[in-house]
């Protein structure tokens, strides 16, 4: 910054604008003029000839080799006719030049007069001039090496403070890099933290979440428990209302079922309080006798056999529509016949 | 995961209890017994189809028609009257039970009977329709002229078949008839089928008998005669007609009643004073004084056990029935419902007394229940008398009144239907029902 300043002061006065510069251009400038004034005194009777040029042609440029075209097939009249017309024009070529170098010829003899003539003078005005100039040369150089040291410390100085410049540039840079990768090792461990409690808090509520779901399942499990327990429960009422109300209903089917044997069983004759025969009556859902069978005999055999004619004879039983209840007293069941008021 | 499993095994063991009280209330459901402590009141529906004849048949009743009628008289039975029955097989084969069950039978006979060569031959098959099971199948065969025997034998098969008890169809009655001519009064000894046919006068006389008694053989009857004018006891082989005259003591000879083994009479006499009861041994004529009392002691009858007997006396005030337990043991009042009870007679179990019981001015015939005491009257009729009961404790007999004669009436012995025996001319009375002869 401080180069800067000192910078911007020199750059007030541009390098054109310095002393040494301005003589060696006025220098110039003399010489030029003096060189333009003493072509100027050269007699005007003597015209710069068109041979001039001649010569500077006939020394510079060759001829030129005729130009073929490899590629075009022209027609051969044509060509034929072309070159006649070549071959003439080359020889009034030839004449005109063979003319002209006549003349080049004489003016080339007066003008080595003159030339000699001018070489002389031009020698002598030369070392002059070569005088002048090294005096001014003499003078120019000691300006531009006074000029030169200047621009030397100058650039010296300059280079110093781009130097500095591009010290402290770098330096800032450094510094600058520096702290960019401070900065983004920053951001990048802010980032990392960040990630990280990012995770953190994933996991923990993660964590949270299947504690709640555990909890919730527990919540679940336990009300399903209850839930469970209640429907024992209320299954066990209901089974004992089922029993009961099956129990009352098998009662009220067996009043029947009683009443109906009752009619249809005929005690024999022989039958006595102590006889009792018990028979094991299997029924089908309707009601009808699938099987008996006496399970105990009373030892008569007109006694057994009034009880198997009675429980056969009831042609349908009277059974509770109600499968559960015939399933459960109803399918199989025992009959006892045993006259309590015989003799 | 522990208590995961418990859990399951929880649900697993709660299932299992589910499934098992599936099966175990069945078992529980077989515990409840269904009790049958009565029977029906109705007397037992029974067909007797007529059976099918070939050859020619005795006059009189067919033999299946004997036999329905002797189960009906038993009061235990309610015989199909055959017009009723939707068809007549006379053999198993041909019994359709349906047809049976929708009549409401329990039981069907059927037999075919042939005549060959003056024999009777009766093949019967008696069926529980019910079970559709054949109870009897046999053949049975008698004279001609038997062929009423042929039937009661048939109906003693059936009976027993479905009662377990001896059938008594087969046996005698003995009775005596009065008629009353211009002349004066015949009385008559009589015996006869249960059913009152094939009777058969014994003895004829001008003066009235009394009290016929069957010895055990059923070959002799001792009763009362008054043929000399005064009562005297005789003893009657029937199948020779001899008759001896047993007791002719002073004053009353009455009530004789035969020993189990023959041997002996018990009867009422009163030489000594007063009436009582004395057993006379019939070979040796020696008396046996059984009862001493100043007041009446009379109509006998031997108990089942054969050394006890039962009789009436009034030393209580009026006749009642009092029963010694052997010969020498004290008398035992039976009766007490009334202040009349008179003329017992021992049903074969021992369990029953039956007599003739006076209610309201009425007579009827009663029973007591020797174990509990209980007194059942057994008849509606006003003035009945005489009971005799079956051999087989089943059926009773006893006399009554009808449109001004005395008839013979048979009940069951519980107090069943009463069916009334075809009257012969006259009253008919002082009936005894002849024991079963093996």
């Amino acid at each position: 910054m401080i180069g800067h300043e000192r910078d911007i002061g020199d750059r007030t006065q541009p390098p054109w604008k310095s002393p040494v510069a301005l003589s060696v251009f006025l220098h110039g400038l003399i010489l030029v003029v003096a060189l333009a004034g003493w072509s100027w005194t050269t007699p005007i009777s003597d015209p710069v000839p068109p041979s001039i040029s001649a010569r500077l042609v006939t020394q510079a440029e060759p001829e030129p080799s005729p130009v073929v075209d490899v590629i075009d097939e022209p027609d051969r009249d044509q060509e034929r006719q072309e070159a006649e017309e070549e071959q003439r024009r080359q020889a009034q070529e030839a004449e005109r030049r063979r003319q002209e170098q006549e003349r080049a010829e004489e003016a080339r003899r007066i003008q080595q007069q003159k030339e000699q003539e001018q070489q002389r003078q031009a020698e002598a005005e030369q070392e002059r001039e070569r005088e002048r100039k090294r005096e001014a040369e003499q003078q120019a150089a000691k300006q531009k090496a006074e000029a030169e040291a200047k621009e030397r410390a100058r650039q010296q100085a300059e280079e110093e403070r781009r130097r500095e410049e591009a010290a402290r540039k770098a330096e800032a840079e450094r510094l600058e890099a520096e702290q960019e990768r401070q900065k983004q090792e920053a951001e990048r461990q802010a980032r990392e933290e960040r990630e990280r409690q990012e995770a953190e808090r994933k996991r923990k509520e993660r964590e949270r979440q299947l504690k709640e779901s555990q909890l919730e399942a527990l919540a679940q499990e336990a009300e399903q428990e209850r839930e469970a327990e209640e429907r024992r429960r209320k299954e066990a009422a209901a089974a004992k209302a089922r029993q009961a109300r099956m129990l009352s209903e098998s009662e009220k089917y067996r009043g029947l079922i009683r009443q109906r044997l009752m009619s249809t069983w005929y005690p024999p004759a022989s039958a006595t309080s102590q006889m009792s025969t018990t028979l094991q009556i299997t029924l089908l859902p309707t009601g009808e006798l699938a099987s008996v069978t006496v399970v105990s005999g009373s030892g008569n055999t007109a006694f057994d056999n009034s009880a198997l004619s009675a429980a056969t004879a009831v042609g349908r039983y009277p059974v509770p529509d109600d499968q559960q209840t015939f399933d459960a007293y109803f399918r199989q069941f025992p009959i006892e016949f045993n006259p309590e008021n015989a003799q | 995961m522990k208590n995961r499993v418990n859990r399951s095994a929880g649900r697993l063991s709660l299932l299992m209890f589910v499934m098992a009280s599936l099966f175990v209330v069945p078992a529980t459901g077989n515990e409840l017994l269904i009790r049958i402590t009565e029977g029906a009141d109705s007397a037992i529906p029974v067909s007797v189809v007529p059976f099918a004849e070939s050859g020619q048949m005795p006059e009189g009743d067919k033999v299946s028609r004997i036999i329905q009628n002797n189960l009906q008289m038993s009061g235990e039975f309610a015989p199909l009257p055959p017009e009723q029955m939707l068809s007549l097989p006379s053999k198993g084969s041909d019994v359709y039970f349906r047809d049976w069950r929708l009549l409401g039978q329990r039981y069907v006979l059927v037999g075919q009977v042939s005549n060959s060569g003056g024999t009777l031959r009766a093949q019967y098959e008696l069926y529980d329709v019910s079970q559709e099971k054949r109870l009897v199948g046999a053949t049975a065969s008698a004279p001609v002229s038997a062929s009423r025997s042929l039937a009661h034998h048939i109906s003693d098969r059936v009976y027993e078949a479905i009662t377990g008890v001896e059938g008594a169809f087969s046996t005698k009655l003995a009775y005596v008839t009065l008629e009353r001519n211009a002349d004066g009064a015949i009385y008559r000894l009589q015996v006869s089928d249960v059913d009152g046919k094939r009777a058969r006068v014994r003895l004829e006389s001008d003066e009235p008998i009394l009290s016929p008694a069957w010895s055990p053989d059923a070959k002799k009857l001792a009763y009362v005669s008054f043929e000399t004018g005064k009562p005297a006891v005789y003893v009657h082989e029937l199948e020779s007609g001899n008759r001896e005259r047993v007791a002719d003591f002073p004053g009353l000879n009455s009530a004789p009643a035969w020993s189990e083994d023959g041997r002996s009479l018990l009867m009422t006499l009163s030489k000594d004073g007063n009436a009582e009861i004395y057993r006379m041994n019939l070979a040796t004529r020696d008396l046996s004084r059984l009862t001493n009392h100043w007041s009446i002691d009379t109509e006998p009858s031997y108990d089942h056990t054969g050394r006890g007997f039962f009789f009436t006396s009034d030393r209580s005030g009026g006749p009642q029935i009092y029963h010694k337990a052997s010969e020498e043991a004290e008398p035992r009042r039976i009766t007490f419902g009334s202040r009349y009870n008179a003329r017992p007679r021992p049903g074969p179990s021992g369990r029953y007394v039956y007599y003739v019981h006076q209610r309201d001015r009425a007579f009827h015939i009663a029973r007591t229940n020797l174990e509990s005491g209980a007194e059942t009257v057994l008849t509606r009729s006003e003035s009945d008398e005489s009971p005799s009961v079956s051999p087989n404790g089943r059926m009773l007999i006893y006399a009554t009144k009808s449109g001004g004669e005395s008839v013979l009436t048979v009940i069951a012995a519980d107090g069943g239907a009463a069916y009334s025996l075809p009257a012969s001319r006259g009253d008919v009375r002082e009936p005894a029902w002849s024991p079963i002869v093996r």
